[in-house]
């Protein structure tokens, strides 16, 4: 005897009636951590951050002797001027996003990528222009599983916001 | 994740809705051209943008595709007979030709004028290529015909099937622009399907099953880059073009034809979605096109005498768990399209975006989500005529190409990207 599945095929489950009982359970948000890597993109950080975030935090990268600590920690400044530890930052973080709108934070992106990478944290990159910034693209596509070139501010907003950061 | 009002927003099209409206300024596939397939031949029902109309070609060659009813008691005009250069309705013989004008009211008086004020909604219908196109728009505004390469070849160079998807358009679509599934989804596919197969490409899709993105604005939507690893430290790079709003490509293969989509829809639950393969510099081999007809590669399998596929939701898509299990199909379906449909059509007539959790592989997806929607709010309270209108942004093609680590995948494989009539594609 076959059994009957006519209750569980496809074509009853994939139903506008049936997609009613699907499961309604909280998603929860991500921490993700986005870091400026030049101060025209800190300025857009700064804009983006006044929203409202569950688990993003905002961080501006300098280049330069400024990224490095005593002690061989990379240093970070959060977006209201705290100083900030990368390798404290990226406990517990999902995803660290990278921004820049110039060429100068190679240096930056080289360090966050690599010890993303030693952490098995994801990385994104947006770089912000008019499609000149070729060698920020550059210096960002080694360490950003996910680059987006874009003249488009917004970007960085609908990321994070389809994110659930 | 999408708020629920934008995820309406995206995926309703009918009349005065925002999307739709932004789809009735293209040029869109209303059917194929085999379905009208002589003059005279019998109409079609065609429901396209959530309007419900028939097709037909009359006596003289004149392709029409009006309003479904007659204006007299609502019948049908599928069951019109269609003769001498109009289609009559056959409940009290009232005939509209291909501009939807009344010709002809038997009741009414030998002189009378009274048909000339009668006049059904009425889209114009070219054929082009295999398809037979329409524009739903203000005819004010009516653009260019269509520029896209599979449509112009001549004909022994490409073909193009469609089968009825019954999903929304929008998650049929965003399959399109998804290049990470290919490695898991389809991996039985790059190695046996025989419109895929055998590509040195398929190594590095295989190889390497956790590609970079990148995602870069085009003038009519996006490229979308991804990147695996190659030999000798450098990038294998598969290009997708996504033209907007529903167009997109695969990248191509070895020397196979090229293939790609339009996800047309429907109504707000189910869309078309048309398949197309060609080659921009010969004809179809007899094999490869016999091999697109059998419903390999991007095309289906469909039951005789329709547009639906054999593997369906009433019928579990076929499903051979011995085949998920043995890898020979990832999924357990069989065929490329319908491994796609399948899992596209599991999530609802209409995917509820408040649930999903995205990652930054996404990130083309989130970025055509944005540009579908600025664009249908800037038409809608601008005026802004929406990229992918004009048909210069049509000429476009798919890539895969191995370049150094140090290039930007634009940059150097601008020219790939671009159509170049005559030329072959550039294909790994």
């Amino acid at each position: 005897m076959t059994a009957d599945t006519s209750l569980s095929s496809c074509a009853r489950a994939a139903t506008a009636a049936e997609a009613r009982f699907r499961i309604d359970a909280p998603v929860e948000s991500r921490n993700a951590r986005v870091v400026a890597l030049d101060e025209p993109a800190a300025e857009v950080l700064r804009s983006v951050a006044a929203h409202e975030w569950a688990g993003a935090r905002f961080f501006v990268c300098e280049p330069g002797p400024a990224g490095a600590g005593a002690g061989g920690e990379f240093l970070l400044r959060s977006i209201d001027g705290t100083p900030a530890v990368l390798s404290s930052e990226l406990d517990g973080a999902h995803v660290v996003v990278m921004v820049a709108t110039q060429d100068s934070g190679a240096g930056c992106a080289y360090a966050i990528g690599k010890a993303c990478w030693e952490r098995a944290v994801m990385t994104a990159g947006l770089v912000l222009g008019d499609g000149s910034q070729t060698a920020a693209v550059a210096a960002l596509r080694p360490h950003a599983r996910v680059l987006l070139p874009t003249a488009d501010e917004s970007d960085l907003l609908e990321l994070l916001t389809a994110l659930r950061v | 994740m999408l708020r629920p009002e934008i995820n309406e927003l995206l995926t309703q099209t009918g009349p005065k809705t925002p999307m739709g409206e932004l789809f009735r300024q293209y040029w869109m596939p209303a059917c194929l051209a085999e379905e009208l397939p002589e003059d005279g031949c019998p109409p079609i029902r065609l429901k396209l943008l959530s309007e419900r109309l028939v097709a037909f070609r009359d006596s003289y060659g004149n392709y029409g595709l009006i309003d479904e009813f007659c204006a007299h008691r609502g019948v049908s005009l599928w069951f019109g007979r269609n003769e001498e250069g109009g289609l009559r309705c056959p409940y009290h013989g009232w005939k509209y030709d291909t501009t939807g004008q009344c010709l002809d009211v038997p009741s009414e008086a030998d002189n009378s004028s009274f048909a000339e004020n009668v006049k059904l909604t009425s889209y114009p219908l070219v054929k082009i290529g295999d398809l037979l196109w329409t524009y739903m728009g203000d005819p004010a505004t009516q653009p260019p015909l269509p520029e896209w390469e599979f449509a112009l070849v001549p004909p022994e160079q490409t073909y193009t099937s469609k089968r009825w998807q019954q999903s929304n358009w929008l998650q049929a679509f965003e399959g399109g622009i998804d290049s990470s599934h290919v490695t898991f989804l389809h991996s039985g596919g790059l190695k046996t399907d025989p419109l895929f197969k055998g590509a040195k490409g398929n190594e590095y899709n295989l190889n390497d099953t956790k590609p970079f993105f990148e995602v870069a604005d085009s003038e009519g939507g996006l490229f979308v880059g991804a990147r695996r690893n190659a030999e000798d430290g450098k990038y294998y790079w598969r290009i997708t073009p996504w033209v907007m709003p529903n167009f997109t490509m695969v990248p191509p293969r070895g020397d196979h034809p090229i293939h790609g989509h339009f996800w047309v829809p429907i109504d707000d639950e189910n869309c078309w979605t048309y398949s197309f393969d060609y080659h921009p510099v010969r004809p179809l081999s007899a094999v490869e096109r016999q091999a697109m007809i059998d419903g390999h590669g991007v095309h289906s399998e469909n039951i005789p005498g329709t547009y639906r596929p054999v593997a369906n939701m009433d019928n579990d898509y076929l499903m051979d768990r011995e085949a998920q299990k043995s890898g020979a199909y990832y999924s357990g379906i069989k065929g490329i399209a319908i491994q796609d449909s399948s899992l596209q059509e599991s999530m609802g007539p209409i995917v509820d975006r408040t649930k999903e959790r995205l990652v930054p592989a996404d990130s083309g997806i989130i970025k055509a989500r944005q540009k579908l929607r600025k664009a249908a709010l800037a038409l809608r309270d601008q005026g802004i005529t929406p990229p992918g209108v004009d048909p210069a942004h049509h000429h476009v093609r798919s890539a895969a190409v191995v370049l150094p680590q140090a290039e930007a995948f634009l940059d150097a494989a601008r020219d790939d990207v671009r159509v170049k009539p005559g030329m072959p594609v550039a294909s790994v």
